[in-house]
């Protein structure tokens, strides 16, 4: 055999790659070279014009030894995705279980509890920066009113409560996309299985701690693992509630890039923290997928 | 006995269900306030001055606002500029996902599992990671301030969570149909094209409304991509005119309405798909 033709069945047998072709470009292009890119920039100090100087890890050292605002941050992803997910699953449930058990207008409920996921979290900063103003704001003048004084809060000004008002607006928002998981987890369920256990005498209770819970095992992995990727690329949301503040107290790790790099001009120190995103990112995704076996969409 | 006690059982079940539909009522109406609020504050009357409850109650409808930023803005270029980066880029995620998830569910080649792993591994990762390269990239090819800068990123971004769904659905296709159109002297590009594609709608849609919402609502990237005013898209309005309408909520909120207006228009013309659609292979159309 020539080596033409062994090209030739060589590029037959392989006739995937040519379609596999873009996307392969696209991905090397716009993720596989932007990550070493990352890891190249956090070893520089760079203000993305001037002429970079090696530093080696030192900002690695600042960060992790010298960085309140990195270290506020950390905290508030610890925060964002313990008090996103476990509410939302909660209540996401809840709400899928109800939605399928034959409820009149159930999908008319399950359109509107979805609703404020599709909308832009821009759009949703700015209205509940005004549910959440002080003065003409709908919490303050509703407790005025109703005399809820504890209602009057300085949500989005005391950096105490500040990241929880912007956490409590995710929650708001992302409820329904659980919902949905579990309604779509719901009815892929073995209609069988929950017959014989009503046969059986199980009553509803008994029926969703032993039976139900256990089989959507998949759709709570799922939302785990879309919650943590979700809290670890939080940005507009946080940007237009409160651009991180008061004084940093609800900043995100993906805001702090931003402010690194685009607005103090620190590209190299921005890159860094890239990094440190970027390696918390895989590893608790590859820790989820490969020890407890979640997927990216709950079916086969 | 029986009779009786079935009886009790199912009006205490009816009951069960009248409570539970209390229930949702209630949550839904108080879900629905912050989208409420945006409509209503959209259509508050100028003269308003200080409205009360966020601008839940307005002294009457005045589409005044509508008509204060088509005049004073140019926001009918933002949308156009927000659907020349969004159609293009649903259109080319349909394309080069479905050609990849062919090929990764139905054709054997080199190293084939290592390209799903890495594609894959793209949806672990948080996006703002990647504003610093892909800023620089845009740079480095005079993308900045152009369409492309940010059509060629939200593809690249979106195509692997596209795969995810669409090769589980191309996965599930008889092995037959696909033997006997090969045994006719189908091709395999005949096969995905011919046979595949137009049973695959479903799927298609899921990911057509997924890229759609995610490329129309995009901020971070558009904010270091886009510093024109004239090639802004949507979501980044606010922003440029925050400072000429921060006291003045109502023609905000009539952005904020034109931009959430799409995506709602969009998901609902394909919700029913959505269930489906996110389980993949486990409910099938």
């Amino acid at each position: 055999m020539n080596p033409a033709s062994n090209t030739r069945n060589w590029l037959i047998d392989n006739q995937g790659l040519f379609f596999m072709a873009p996307a392969m470009i696209l991905f090397i292009v716009f993720v596989l070279y932007p990550i070493l890119y990352i890891f190249n920039a956090s070893m520089y100090d760079w203000d993305g014009i001037n002429e970079a100087i090696y530093v080696g890890v030192q900002n690695y050292i600042e960060m992790f030894t010298d960085d309140r605002v990195f270290a506020v941050s950390i905290r508030n992803s610890v925060y964002w995705t313990f008090l996103t997910i476990f509410p939302q699953m909660f209540l996401g449930f809840i709400l899928a279980y109800i939605l399928t058990s034959g409820v009149p207008l159930q999908n008319v409920f399950r359109i509107i509890f979805f609703m404020p996921a599709i909308v832009s979290p821009v759009v949703l900063g700015i209205v509940w920066q005004r549910i959440y103003a002080p003065f003409g704001g709908l919490l303050a003048d509703l407790g005025r009113e109703i005399g809820a004084m504890f209602l009057i809060q300085p949500y989005i000004a005391d950096p105490k409560i500040a990241i929880f008002s912007t956490i409590f607006v995710n929650v708001w928002q992302w409820t329904g996309f659980s919902m949905l998981m579990y309604v779509a987890g719901l009815q892929g369920l073995s209609g069988e299985v929950l017959s014989a256990a009503e046969v059986d005498g199980a009553g509803a209770r008994q029926r969703i701690h032993y039976i139900i819970l256990p089989m959507l095992r998949h759709v709570h992995l799922t939302l785990i693992l879309l919650g943590v990727i979700g809290t670890l690329q939080t940005f507009a949301l946080v940007f237009m509630l409160t651009k991180g503040g008061p004084n940093h107290a609800s900043e995100m790790l993906p805001t702090y890039i931003f402010q690194k790099a685009f607005t103090l001009q620190s590209m190299g120190y921005a890159s860094a923290v890239a990094v440190v995103l970027l390696v918390i990112a895989l590893s608790a995704s590859i820790f989820q997928v490969r020890v407890l076996g979640s997927r990216f969409t709950i079916g086969s | 006995m029986r009779a009786t006690t079935a009886g009790r059982a199912s009006s205490k079940r009816s009951l069960g269900k009248g409570l539970a539909f209390i229930f949702v009522s209630i949550l839904a109406l108080i879900w629905l306030v912050p989208i409420i609020m945006m409509l209503v504050v959209s259509f508050m009357p100028p003269d308003q001055r200080a409205p009360r409850f966020g601008g839940l109650l307005i002294s009457g409808v005045s589409l005044r606002n509508y008509e204060t930023i088509f005049a004073d803005t140019a926001v009918i270029r933002h949308f156009i500029n927000s659907a020349a980066v969004t159609i293009p880029s649903v259109a080319l995620v349909v394309i080069i996902s479905s050609l990849a998830a062919f090929a990764l569910a139905r054709l054997k080649f080199l190293a084939r599992d290592i390209w799903f792993y890495l594609l894959i591994m793209t949806l672990m990762l948080p996006i703002p990671t990647l504003v610093v390269p892909i800023f620089q990239i845009n740079k480095a090819l005079g993308l900045n301030d152009n369409y492309l800068g940010l059509i060629l990123p939200y593809t690249a971004l979106g195509v692997p969570f596209a795969i995810v769904i669409l090769r589980s659905f191309f996965a599930n296709f008889p092995i037959e149909i696909e033997e006997a159109a090969r045994l006719d002297g189908c091709t395999r590009f005949g096969i995905y094209w011919r046979i595949m594609m137009p049973v695959s709608w479903p799927a298609v849609a899921v990911v057509i409304i997924w890229q759609f919402m995610t490329s129309w609502n995009e901020f971070i990237l558009a904010l270091v991509t886009m510093n024109s005013v004239d090639v802004k898209p949507l979501t980044l309005v606010p922003l440029v005119y925050s400072g000429q309408f921060l006291m003045r909520p109502g023609p905000m909120f009539a952005i904020l309405t034109l931009i959430t207006l799409p995506v709602i228009v969009v998901y609902y013309l394909m919700q029913r798909f959505m269930v489906s659609g996110l389980t993949a292979g486990a409910v099938r159309g």
